[in-house]
C-alpha cells in the first residue's frame, strides 16, 4: 500500500473480510478463546504450505547462526587451486559448488553468511512497524475525530515517500549502521500497518462488547488493550509475518542501490548481486543468481507461512 | 655515424635539444625514447628523422639493450590507441554513437572546473589543445600548436600557433586566446599547471606566437598543455570562468555542440563548418551518458551504441571475445593509489608500518583476478617503469613476503593494527580493497573495508580539506589508508607534484617531507634524461623509505569499438577522438 | 459524489502539505553543508560561500520554506541546484512522460495477463492449474525487480537479440519502436506483478463464484461467460483496483533499479540523484510529483471501485 514496495498481499483481503465478518459475528468471549488458538496452532502446523514455508526459513535461520556447519570456506576466503592460485569468476565445481564471484571468494559461503544480516534486520523492522502500527491503528480506529484525521494525513504523507529518499537522508544524517537501517524500513511500513489496524479496530469497536464495556465506565486505554487488542491480534500475526517478507525485499534492494551494513567484505545478498550483476551478461550468472535465488527462497517461505496463517486463523 | 651531417644538424638546435641528440649520438638513449622526448621537447619529425639517419644503425642495436619494456608507456604488449585509419572508399556520412561516463552532475560542462572523463570527453569534441594526440599514442603537433621549442634552459616556451583555427564567428584564435586560457587556469588552480606557471605568463604580443614563462625550467612543459591536461584546451580570451559549454559554445574543434541533456548526460553534436582540419567524414555525433558501466557494456555488445568510451576486464570479457568489436589499448598509467595519512590516524605512527602493508600485498593475485593480465605490477611508487627515466636498480621489485612484513612491525613494535580502508565505488577499487584486506590480515593488519559513494568519499574521506591552520596538511582529516583512482599523464609529474609534495591539492597523505620537495624540483629541472633519472631514482628510493603511499599495478584502459567503424583514436583519460572518424 | 471529491481533494492537499514539510525537514535540516557538496570537493571556500547565498541556503529555516511554498503554488520550481541555468520541470518533464510510457505499457501487459490468470485460477480452483498459477506467481514475484531485469536483458536482449538489450529510443522513433525498447522493462514488471494481481483476483473471483448471486445466476440458466462477465468480474475486480491504484506511485517513483539496468532516465532515478547530489528543487519537485501522482490514482481506484460496487458508494457519502 505504500509506494516502496511492490507486494502487498493479503492486507487488501484482511480488510474486507474483517469488515464483512463483524456485523454477523458475536465476540468471543475471553475463557474459550485460549482453547481455540490451541487448536487453531495445531491446525497450522499441519498445513503443508506452513511446513514448507516453516523447513526453509529454519533452514537460513540455522545458516545465521552457524554458518561454519554448512561451509568449509570462509566468507571471505580465496577459493584457491592445488597450485594456491586464487581462481575468480569461476563456474560451479566440485570445491566450490556455487563458483567464484568476482575475486575468487567462494559463493555458496557468501550465500549461506549472508543470511544473518537479512534474517537479523527483516524481523527487528517488521516487529517495530507492527507494534507502533498497532498503537497507531488502535488510537485512531478507537477515538476517531480529530486524532484519526490528523494522523490519516501524516500516515499517507509518510507513505508517499520514495524508500530511497529516506533511506539517503538517514543514511547521510546518522551513517549507515544496522539500527538506521532498521528504523528506516520500520518507518515506512508502520504506516501500513496502522491503516490495517485501523479498519479492523473499526470493526471491532462496533461490537457489542466494546459497547457494553463502554457503558460499564471502563477507561479508554483498558477497553483498547484488554478488550479489542486480542480479538485483533490475529491480524496482527498475519501482519507480521507479511511485512517480515517485505523486509527482507526491502533491505536487499537498498543493499542493490548502495545502503548496506557493514564492511564490503562481509557477505550481503544484495550487495553481492548489485557487485556482480553485470558479470551476467559476460556469461558469468552465478556470482549474481545464486544470493538472488536465495531473496527469492526466503521471501517465498515467509509468504507461505503468511498465507497459511491468515488461512488458518481466518476460518 | 656521419659525424659531418650531425654536426651541422647539431649547430641549429638549442642547449635542451643538443642535449638529449648527444645522448642519442652517445648511445646513452635508446631510439624510442630519443623520439618520445624529442616529441616533448618539441623537435619535429623530419629533424628527428635526419638525426636519426646521421647517427646511422648502431644505435638501433643499443635500442634493443634498453630495459624499456616493449610498450610505449602502458602495461600492454601492444598500446593500441588508434583504430585502423578509414579505408580509401569509405561511405561518408552516418552518426556515430559513442557510450560516455555519467559525468559529474555538479560541475556542468565547465572547460575549467571539469574532474570527470565523461565531461573530459564532451568538451574535448568542441574544444581543442595547444599540444595535440598523435597516432602513437603521445602527443603531437596536429592540435592548436604546429610546433615549439624552449629556450636556452628550458623556462621559456614559445608555441606556433596554426593560422587557420577560428572560433565561431570566424575570428582567429590568436595567443590572446592563450594568455587568458592560462590564466583562468592558474586562478582555479589547475593541478596541472600549478606551481608552474603564474598569472601573466604567456606573452601575447604576437598574436601568432604564445611566449610562455616559466617559474621554473621544465623540461616536460608541452605535456602540461596538451590534451593529457583536460582542462587545459583552449578557449576564447572573453570566454569567462564558470561558463559551461551548454550555456556558451565556442570552440575551434571539429564538432559543435547542437543539444545537450543534463539528466541523461546525452550530448548531440553537429559538424563544425569552419573548422581548420577541413570537414568531419560523420554527419553527426552522438556522446550517450552512461551511469553504469555494465550497462553500457550491455550497449555495446547488443550495437545499441558504436563506440564504448571505457570498459573494463572484469563483465567485458564478451566485448574481448567479440571478433566484430575491435579493443583500443591507449597507453596508460591509470593506477589506484593506496594512500596512508602520515600525520594522524592508525598508519600515521611509523614508516615501517606501512612498508609492512607494502610487503602484503599479493600483487600477481590482483593483477590477475582484477585484469585478467591486462595490467602491470606496480612498486610502490608512482613511476612507471617504461618511462625513459625509470631507475630499475634503485628499488628492488617488491613481491609478497609476510615474514618480512612481520618483522618490519615487530621492528617498529607494533603487534597489529586495526584500521578502517575506505574507498569510492568506482570500478574494481572496491574489490581490490577486499583482497588487501584478505592480503593483510596475516600480518597481523586488520582493515575494515568501507566502500562509499563517490560524492561522499571524495569529500569525506580522500580529501576533507586544507587544515586552516597546518599548511602540510592539505587534506587534513582524510582517512588512515584507502584507496584513490588516477587517470593517465604520459608524464608522472602530477602523481609527484599534486599527489605527493608538500601542500599538493591532492595530496591526502598529508606527506611533507623537504627532501623529496628538492628532488621533484631537480627533476623538472634537469635539462636530460640522465639527470631526471638520477632525480626520480632517488625519489622512488626516498618513497620506499617514507613510504606515503603504496602503488600495487598500473593497468590498461580498455576503449573499443564495432569493427564498422574507422579513424577513432582513444586516450587513457577518457577522450574519444571522433574528428575524422567514419562508419561503414 | 461531488462533494466526496472534493472532500477527497482537500484532504489531500493537506497531505502534500505535510510531505513538502517532511522532504523540506529532511533536507535542510540534516545533512551538512549542501553547497560544498554541489561544488564538489575542489572548490575554493569563496565559492561555497558565494553558492550558498546563491541559492539562498543561508536564509533562515521559515523564509525558505515559504519560498518553497510559493514556488509549488505557482508551479515554478525554479532552477536545479546541480544543474546551473536549467529549471526544474526541464528536467522532471522528461522523465515524467517516460515513468509514464512504461507505466502504461506495463499496465497493458499486467492487468489483462494477471487478471485472466486469477480469474481461470479460481474458476479451476484447488486444481493442478490453480496451484501452477498460484505458486508460479508466488516464484517470481519474490525476484527482486533488478534481477528478472537483469536476466531478461541478457537472454532476450543481448544472446537472442530479439529486443534493444537498454532502453534509449532514438528521438525521432514512432510508436511501435517506442514500444520495442521499453518492452524488456515491461516484462520484468511483468514478472513481479503477475503473482500478486493473479492472486489478488482469484481471491475476489473465489469470493464472488461462491457467492449467492452468483449461484442465483447459474440456477437461472445463464451461461458461465455470461456469468462472468455480469456478476463476477463487477466485484472480484474490486480489491484489483485498489490494489493497482496504491501501487502507482512505486511504479512512478520506485523502479530507480529498473531504470539503472536499462539506462532509462524515468523519475526513479531522477528521485535518486536529486537526493544524492543534493539537488533541493528538483528533489522536492520530484517527490511532490510522485506523491500527487498517488493520490490521484487511489482517488480513481475510489472511484471506480464505486461504480463498480453500488453498496461501496454509500461508503463515499453519495446521497
Amino acid at each position: 500500500m505504500s509506494i516502496n514496495e511492490p507486494h502487498d498481499p493479503a492486507v487488501e483481503i484482511v480488510d474486507m473480510a474483517a469488515v464483512a465478518r463483524a456485523p454477523l459475528e458475536p465476540a468471543i468471549p475471553a475463557t474459550d478463546r485460549k482453547s481455540i488458538k490451541r487448536e487453531l496452532r495445531r491446525e497450522l502446523f499441519r498445513t503443508p504450505s506452513f511446513i514448507v514455508g516453516a523447513v526453509i526459513s529454519l533452514f537460513w535461520v540455522a545458516c545465521a547462526v552457524a554458518p561454519g556447519i554448512f561451509t568449509k570456506w570462509g566468507e571471505s576466503d580465496f577459493v584457491r587451486n592445488s597450485d594456491g592460485a586464487s581462481i575468480p569468476r569461476a563456474s560451479p565445481r566440485a570445491d566450490a559448488w556455487f563458483g567464484t564471484d568476482t575475486i575468487g571468494q567462494d559463493v555458496f559461503a557468501r550465500v549461506i553468511y549472508g543470511a544473518d544480516n537479512v534474517l537479523i534486520t527483516s524481523p527487528i523492522a517488521a516487529l517495530i512497524a507492527v507494534l507502533a502500527g498497532a498503537v497507531l491503528g488502535l488510537v485512531m480506529g478507537y477515538f476517531r475525530g480529530w486524532a484519526d484525521e490528523i494522523l490519516s494525513r501524516v500516515l499517507e504523507a509518510v507513505l508517499s515517500l520514495p524508500v530511497v529518499l529516506l533511506a539517503i537522508m538517514a543514511v547521510v544524517t546518522f551513517g549507515s549502521t544496522r539500527l538506521v537501517l532498521i528504523l528506516t524500513i520500520a518507518t515506512l511500513f508502520t504506516p501500513v500497518v496502522a491503516r490495517t489496524v485501523r479498519s479492523a479496530v473499526l470493526a471491532e469497536a462496533q461490537l457489542d462488547y466494546v459497547t457494553s464495556a463502554k457503558l460499564r465506565g471502563e477507561p479508554a486505554l483498558f477497553i483498547m488493550l484488554r478488550e479489542i487488542f486480542p480479538n485483533i491480534s490475529n491480524i496482527l500475526v498475519v501482519e507480521f509475518t507479511v511485512r517480515v517478507g517485505y523486509a527482507i525485499f526491502t533491505v536487499a534492494t537498498l543493499s542493490f542501490l548502495g545502503f548496506s551494513v557493514g564492511s564490503a567484505s562481509d557477505a550481503d545478498w544484495g550487495r553481492d548481486i548489485s557487485d556482480t550483476y553485470s558479470l551476467i551478461q559476460a556469461g558469468q550468472w552465478w556470482p549474481a543468481i545464486f544470493p538472488a535465488l536465495a531473496i527469492a527462497s526466503l521471501v517465498i517461505a515467509i509468504n507461505l507461512i503468511a498465507d497459511s496463517v491468515d488461512k488458518v486463523y481466518s476460518s | 655515424m656521419d659525424w659531418k651531417r650531425f654536426d651541422s644538424l647539431r649547430s641549429t638546435a638549442g642547449p635542451i635539444e643538443l642535449d638529449l641528440v648527444e645522448a642519442y649520438a652517445q648511445n646513452r638513449i635508446g631510439r624510442r625514447d630519443f623520439v618520445k622526448r624529442g616529441t616533448i621537447i618539441g623537435l619535429s619529425a623530419p629533424f628527428m628523422g635526419a638525426i636519426i639517419a646521421a647517427c646511422g644503425s648502431s644505435s638501433d642495436g643499443e635500442a634493443a639493450a634498453e630495459p624499456t619494456a616493449a610498450a610505449d608507456s602502458g602495461g600492454s604488449t601492444d598500446a593500441e590507441p588508434t583504430s585502423a585509419p578509414a579505408a580509401a572508399e569509405t561511405t561518408s556520412g552516418g552518426n556515430l554513437i559513442v557510450g560516455n561516463q555519467f559525468g559529474d552532475a555538479n560541475s556542468g560542462l565547465d572547460p575549467v572546473a571539469m574532474l570527470d572523463l565523461g565531461t573530459y570527453n564532451i568538451i574535448s569534441q568542441t574544444f581543442e589543445y595547444l599540444v595535440g594526440l598523435g597516432a602513437d599514442g603521445n602527443i603531437s603537433d596536429n592540435a592548436l600548436a604546429t610546433g615549439w621549442s624552449p629556450n636556452g634552459d628550458g623556462s621559456q616556451w614559445t608555441f606556433d600557433l596554426r593560422d587557420d583555427a577560428v572560433w565561431r564567428d570566424g575570428s582567429p584564435l590568436t595567443s590572446a586566446d592563450v594568455a587568458a586560457t592560462m590564466d583562468r587556469m592558474v586562478e582555479f588552480g589547475n593541478s596541472g599547471l600549478a606551481g608552474v606557471i603564474e598569472a601573466g605568463s604567456v606573452d601575447s604580443s604576437d598574436p601568432s606566437k604564445a611566449v610562455i614563462s616559466l617559474v621554473e625550467p621544465n623540461g616536460n612543459f608541452p605535456v602540461l598543455v596538451s590534451i593529457f591536461n583536460p582542462q587545459s584546451c583552449i578557449t576564447r580570451a572573453d570566454y569567462s570562468s564558470g561558463t559551461t559549454l551548454n550555456e556558451r559554445d565556442e570552440g575551434t574543434g571539429a564538432w559543435m555542440l547542437e543539444s545537450f541533456d543534463p539528466s541523461t548526460f546525452d550530448a548531440k553534436f553537429v559538424p563544425n563548418p569552419n573548422w581548420w582540419g577541413g570537414s568531419t567524414i560523420l554527419d553527426s555525433l552522438e556522446l550517450r551518458g552512461f551511469a553504469d558501466i555494465g550497462t553500457a557494456v550491455t550497449a555495446m555488445s547488443s550495437r545499441s551504441i558504436d563506440v564504448i568510451q571505457n570498459f573494463s576486464v572484469i563483465g567485458g570479457e564478451g566485448l574481448l571475445d567479440d571478433a566484430a568489436f575491435s579493443v583500443l589499448t591507449p597507453p596508460s598509467s591509470n593506477h589506484r593509489q593506496v594512500w596512508f595519512n602520515v600525520q594522524e590516524g592508525d598508519f600515521a605512527t611509523s614508516n615501517l608500518v606501512r612498508q609492512a602493508l607494502g610487503w602484503c600485498l599479493d600483487r600477481e593475485q590482483m593483477v590477475s583476478t582484477l585484469f585478467s593480465g591486462r595490467a602491470e605490477i606496480g612498486n610502490d611508487h608512482p613511476i612507471l617503469s617504461s618511462l625513459p627515466f625509470f631507475d630499475a636498480d634503485a628499488t628492488p621489485q617488491r613481491t609478497r613476503d609476510i615474514d618480512m612484513a612481520k618483522s618490519l612491525m615487530a621492528e617498529a613494535g607494533v603487534d597489529e593494527v586495526n584500521a578502517t580502508f575506505t574507498c569510492g565505488d568506482l570500478g574494481e577499487v572496491p574489490d581490490l580493497a577486499n583482497i588487501i584486506r584478505a592480503n593483510a590480515a596475516e600480518a597481523g593488519i586488520n582493515l575494515t573495508v568501507d566502500v562509499q559513494s563517490n560524492s561522499t568519499f571524495y569529500g569525506n574521506s580522500w580529501c576533507p580539506g586544507p587544515s586552516e591552520t597546518d599548511p602540510t596538511q592539505p587534506c587534513a582529516g582524510s582517512g588512515s589508508v584507502g584507496a584513490v583512482d588516477y587517470g593517465h599523464r604520459p608524464i608522472p609529474d602530477i602523481f609527484l607534484s599534486s599527489a605527493l609534495s608538500t601542500g599538493g591539492v591532492w595530496n591526502s597523505s598529508n606527506y611533507a617531507s623537504d627532501t623529496f620537495d628538492g628532488l621533484l624540483s631537480d627533476y623538472r629541472t634537469a635539462p636530460d634524461v640522465a639527470s631526471q633519472k638520477t632525480a626520480i631514482g632517488a625519489i622512488q628510493k626516498l618513497m620506499h623509505e617514507d613510504q606515503p603511499a603504496l602503488y600495487p599495478y598500473f593497468f590498461n584502459f580498455l576503449a573499443g569499438h564495432d569493427e564498422n567503424v574507422s579513424g577513432i583514436q582513444a586516450t587513457a583519460l577518457g577522450h574519444i577522438v571522433t574528428s575524422k572518424a567514419s562508419k561503414a | 459524489m461531488l462533494r466526496y471529491i472534493a472532500r477527497r481533494l482537500a484532504l489531500s492537499l493537506i497531505t502534500l502539505f505535510l510531505i513538502l514539510l517532511i522532504v523540506f525537514s529532511l533536507t535542510r535540516v540534516f545533512p551538512s553543508e549542501p553547497a560544498r557538496q554541489l561544488a564538489g570537493p575542489f572548490a575554493s571556500e569563496e565559492r561555497v560561500e558565494q553558492l550558498t547565498e546563491n541559492l539562498g541556503l543561508d536564509d533562515p529555516l521559515p523564509t525558505q520554506f515559504g519560498r518553497l511554498v510559493r514556488d509549488v503554488v505557482t508551479l515554478d520550481f525554479g532552477e536545479s541546484f546541480s544543474q546551473p541555468g536549467v529549471r526544474v520541470l526541464d528536467l522532471i518533464r522528461p522523465a515524467l512522460w517516460n515513468s509514464a510510457k512504461l507505466v502504461i505499457l506495463s499496465l497493458l501487459l499486467v492487468l489483462p495477463i494477471s487478471i485472466f490468470g486469477g480469474i481461470m485460477a479460481a474458476r479451476k480452483k484447488d486444481t493442478l492449474l490453480d496451484r501452477s498459477i498460484v505458486s508460479f506467481g508466488l516464484a517470481s514475484a519474490s525476484i527482486p525487480d533488478f534481477v528478472s531485469g537483469v536476466l531478461l536483458q541478457f537472454l532476450i536482449g543481448v544472446k537472442l537479440g530479439w529486443l534493444p538489450a537498454v532502453s534509449n529510443a532514438p528521438d525521432d522513433a514512432g510508436l511501435l519502436t517506442g514500444i520495442k525498447f521499453i518492452l524488456l522493462p515491461a516484462l520484468a514488471i511483468l514478472f513481479v506483478y503477475f503473482g500478486y494481481i493473479a492472486r489478488i483476483t482469484r481471491a475476489g473471483a473465489i469470493g464472488a463464484f461462491e457467492a449467492d448471486y452468483t449461484r442465483t445466476a447459474y440456477m437461472k440458466g445463464m451461461s458461465s461467460s455470461k456469468v462472468i462477465r455480469k456478476h463476477v468480474l463487477r466485484n472480484a475486480l474490486q480489491p484489483t483496483v485498489a490494489v493497482t491504484g496504491t501501487q502507482m506511485g512505486y511504479l512512478f517513483g520506485g523502479l530507480i533499479g529498473l531504470e539503472v539496468v536499462f539506462n532509462y532516465n524515468g523519475l526513479g532515478g531522477l528521485i535518486f540523484r536529486a537526493a544524492t547530489a543534493p539537488d533541493f528543487p528538483l528533489l522536492q519537485a520530484a517527490v511532490l510529483s510522485v506523491a500527487i501522482i498517488f493520490m490521484l490514482s487511489t482517488l480513481a481506484a475510489d472511484l471506480i471501485i464505486a461504480w463498480m460496487n453500488p453498496r461501496a458508494r454509500l461508503d463515499l457519502g453519495d446521497d
